[in-house]
């Protein structure tokens, strides 16, 4: 008797060994291919760009710690004769007109994020609930229209060379990559700002996302807004000044 | 069966169990790892846009480094020189002087949205475009394309129509390819408008004038 109840455990053994082994076999068989070499590739590129990244920013610091010596060189330089006072003068309207000057004052803060909807109605377009690059543009020249004095999106400063894309999902700044949210400061009228920031004929199509899919879009009047600097290049090669 | 090759045959079980478990973790990691970062075009965009946007920074150290090597020399013409200079680069970016150079003229015969007027301007930006004009009308950093309440296209008030004329300066081929690829710009505004056209043509030399409308700041104070 006792012997007969030790083999059917064993056989029950063997058999849920079995069962768990050929589970496992299953799982694994049916698991999707692991894309080994090319999530090597991605991490291998994904490092890539950070150390690029990390060279933007040392370029960019380079470049903020040279336009401040020039700046005071320019100065000095000035103080010479009455002649290149007056250029110096000039020279510093059009680096603030440029953006090359951090500056500060009253205006409005605008935010734009991704919806935080977690379920999209099925048949409904994923990229609807998204903050996209035109709206970012859509909003920077609304800000223009508005009278604004300078523009920065997160920490980049708009500038005169400054585009704003997107690469998939990444929307790119000064060739620098930004996350949301996107926070836009301007400077100016704040009456006039936010005018026609509220102008129904304007920014429709960011208000109806906001209104429909739970896109983040707001603004606020601050007195005191600050932009960064422009740290970025404006080498010129092709364009000469006159005909 | 004797009693050891039983307990053989239980270590072996347990451990081809064990060799399937980890292969098992091993499998999901790498694909929910593979799944939250970028695709590898994306990333492959975003690398090279880097490089590029990394070189044209080195060019901009070295473009201040020789300013800066010009005032500590001796003598005052070199310096007279290197303010006028950064002074006239300053001007061609703001628009504040006639500029001229090589680039394409973009012209679309057709309707075209405020939305995307911005867009193809956005476009030659980031392809490189030293300066733009659209109409005859400079675009500067704080120009603003809109629709006026008729339905004119206006740049910085004032209208412009039909033929819609960009010009860029800047290289060419740059500039062109930019817009021309497939899935790029002109081909998606020719599949919004029907019968849209485009030419885009090569120029030598564009003269763009000057911006007609510089701001003037009365909010904004300068930090250093």
């Amino acid at each position: 008797m006792g012997a007969r109840l030790s083999d059917r455990h064993r056989t029950f053994s063997w058999l849920l060994v079995a069962l768990v082994f050929g589970l496992l076999l299953s799982l694994q068989i049916n698991s999707p291919p692991a894309p080994a070499p090319s999530a090597d590739g991605r991490d291998r590129a994904g490092a890539t760009i950070r150390r690029l990244e990390e060279e933007q920013e040392a370029l960019k610091a380079r470049i903020g710690e040279l336009r401040q010596e020039l700046a005071v060189y320019q100065q000095e330089t000035a103080a010479t004769t009455e002649l290149l006072e007056e250029l110096s003068a000039e020279l510093n309207h059009q680096k603030a007109l440029a953006g090359l000057v951090a500056a500060e004052g009253p205006g409005v803060v605008v935010t734009l994020d991704d919806s935080q909807r977690q379920a999209i109605p099925s048949g409904q377009d994923p990229s609807a609930y998204i903050v996209h690059e035109y709206d970012l543009r859509d909003v920077v020249n609304l800000l223009w229209m508005a009278g604004a004095e300078g523009i920065s999106v997160n920490e980049e400063r708009v500038v005169g060379t400054t585009s704003i894309y997107c690469v998939g999902s990444t929307v790119m700044v000064n060739d620098t990559r930004l996350s949301p949210p996107y926070i836009v400061r301007t400077i100016g009228d704040p009456n006039k700002l936010e005018d026609l920031m509220r102008n129904p004929s304007y920014l429709a199509e960011v208000k109806e996302k906001a209104r429909h899919n739970g896109l983040t879009f707001k603004f606020h009047r601050a007195t005191d807004v600050r932009l960064p600097a422009y740290q970025g290049s404006i080498a010129l090669q092709y364009a000469q000044p006159g005909q | 069966m004797s009693h050891r090759t039983a307990q053989l045959m239980w270590v072996v079980i347990a451990l081809l169990l064990g060799v399937l478990v980890v292969a098992q973790f091993q499998t999901q990691h790498l694909t929910s790892k593979a799944r939250v970062s970028a695709s590898s075009a994306d990333q492959s965009v975003i690398l090279s846009s880097l490089v590029e946007a990394n070189a044209s920074l080195r060019t901009e150290v070295d473009t201040l480094r020789v300013q800066l090597s010009r005032f500590q020399g001796v003598g005052s013409s070199g310096r007279l020189e290197a303010l006028v200079e950064e002074l006239n680069r300053l001007k061609i970016v703001n628009g504040q002087v006639e500029v001229s150079g090589p680039g394409i003229e973009v012209r679309i015969s057709g309707p075209l949205s405020a939305l995307h007027a911005q867009d193809l301007v956005n476009e030659l930006r980031n392809a490189g475009a030293e300066a733009v004009a659209l109409n005859g009308e400079r675009l500067v950093l704080w120009s603003a394309i809109a629709v006026d309440d008729e339905g004119w296209l206006m740049v910085d008030g004032v209208r412009v129509a039909s033929p819609y004329v960009f010009e860029a300066i800047g290289d060419g081929e740059t500039l062109d390819t930019a817009l021309t690829r497939s899935g790029g710009l002109i081909a998606v505004l020719e599949h919004s408008y029907e019968g849209l056209q485009v030419e885009i043509s090569y120029r030598g030399k564009l003269v763009l004038p000057v911006h007609r409308h510089p701001p003037e700041f009365h909010y904004i104070s300068l930090g250093e």
